[in-house]
């Protein structure tokens, strides 16, 4: 990579650089694909950075979470629109979350999940309420697209609007929704997916579900399925362990929407502490996967792409898009150039060999 | 309204892809979702063309 079509990093050495963490859904990441297993990682980074903007799938670990006050939870629709100056975040102390339920979801399932959200309220104090059930079923399906990404099919958007609409109404101000979505037991993609090589067939239809309501609402939101207890299967996978820890995975959402930024369009005067896309320093993204929105608009602005190598489905790279990146063999050299580029640093003086500058008069000379 | 799934194959064009897929989306619908998930390029040559697929869902 040539450093000088990097943007400097805003800020003083060593102050917070706010960093975007991208981990598409549903693409099979070898890490960040499972229940919340990119969580290390974005605690990691949230280290480095000292301000960390991520995503649900990221944080997400059904009964498993983190809370970091270094770490944004943001919607990936939102952080999508963070990166293209459509908008900035606000940090708040707190929200009052509205519960959002399909009306398709039974009535034993649906009293499991007013439980985990009482017990948020009891044990970790959480302002959660109201609580909305759409006026008819969502009917959710799951599909994978042409590469074998997970997508997903929402056949009632209106009704989770107007449910939205309701619970925002009547003073929420972020939005925690509970779909059901179809049992599959048997299925060899979920069999796959527990035993650590498949591709979470839910994701999809989980992000589209979220992105619309945020982008529709303009609130913090994201979604939990509801589903039937699986029966045990004694081959699971770590990685997809968090979510066989109990009955719903509505805990984590939850307590990431707790703090999640809220979302100021842009046109809206600043406040102090705002945070927007001029403020961030790097956006690290799976190698293979760098043809999502946030990726693009970083690259468009010189915003650094720190690319790691983390297998998925896809294999969109950066010499395939033509696109200038800083290569990472793991996450954890992720977070050395992160910290690099907070402490000004330039990436080029930790790699070998180091060209000399001589090599590149000869260039400067021609174009002028 | 109602979520229409897509998959688009599109020629790139000089300049910055994101402008290029959202104005190729937009005349399917709003966009919702939308990533680049291959890109198919050819033997280098004066007349290579790369194609984009893009999978995506739109608001119509």
């Amino acid at each position: 990579m040539n450093p000088a079509n990097l943007a400097p990093p805003p800020g003083p050495a060593g102050a917070a650089m706010p960093t975007l963490l991208v981990l598409p859904t549903g693409i099979g990441c070898e890490l960040g694909g499972y229940a919340g297993d990119a969580l290390p990682a974005a605690r990691l980074l949230a280290a480095a950075s000292g301000c960390l903007i991520t995503h649900p799938n990221v944080m997400n670990g059904a009964s498993l979470y983190w809370s970091d006050p270094r770490i944004h939870y943001v919607e990936g629709s939102s952080l999508d629109r963070l990166a293209a100056a459509e908008l900035a975040l606000r940090p708040v102390r707190r929200h009052r979350i509205g519960l959002l339920f399909d009306a398709g979801i039974e009535e034993e399932l649906r009293q499991r999940h007013l439980q985990v959200a009482d017990g948020c309220r009891a044990t970790l104090g959480l302002e959660i309420g109201p609580v909305a059930i759409t006026d008819q079923p969502l009917d959710v399906r799951l599909s994978l697209g042409a590469s074998g990404v997970s997508w997903g099919e929402l056949g009632q958007p209106a009704a989770l609007l107007r449910a939205g609409q309701r619970l925002r109404d009547a003073g929420a101000t972020a939005i925690a929704v509970v779909a059901r979505f179809p049992d599959d037991p048997d299925s060899a993609a979920l069999a796959a997916y527990r035993q650590g090589s498949g591709v979470d067939a839910l994701a999809g239809a989980e992000a589209v579900i979220s992105h619309l309501l945020s982008l529709e609402l303009g609130v913090p939101c994201a979604h939990a399925p509801a589903l039937s207890p699986l029966p045990l299967d004694p081959l699971l996978d770590p990685r997809a362990a968090g979510e066989e820890l109990g009955h719903t995975f509505l805990a984590c959402v939850l307590v990431g929407l707790n703090r999640a930024p809220a979302l100021i369009p842009s046109g809206v005067p600043a406040a102090p502490g705002d945070l927007s896309i001029e403020a961030v320093g790097a956006i690290v993204a799976p190698a293979s996967a760098l043809g999502g929105s946030a990726v693009l608009s970083c690259a468009e602005r010189g915003i650094p792409v720190i690319a790691v190598q983390n297998p998925c489905l896809l294999q969109v790279d950066a010499a395939a898009l033509g696109l200038e990146v800083l290569p990472a063999s793991s996450y954890s050299e992720a977070a050395g150039l992160v910290l690099a580029l907070r402490e000004g640093i330039s990436p080029s003086a930790l790699r070998r060999p180091l060209p000399s500058l001589a090599q590149g008069v000869g260039e400067l000379v021609q174009q002028a | 309204m109602r979520l229409q799934p897509l998959l688009l194959q599109l020629e790139r064009r000089p300049g910055p892809l994101r402008p290029q897929i959202l104005a190729a989306l937009r005349e399917h619908g709003s966009p919702l979702r939308w990533a680049i998930t291959a890109v198919h390029a050819p033997e280098a040559g004066p007349d290579a063309v790369v194609r984009l697929q893009v999978e995506a869902v739109v608001r119509v």
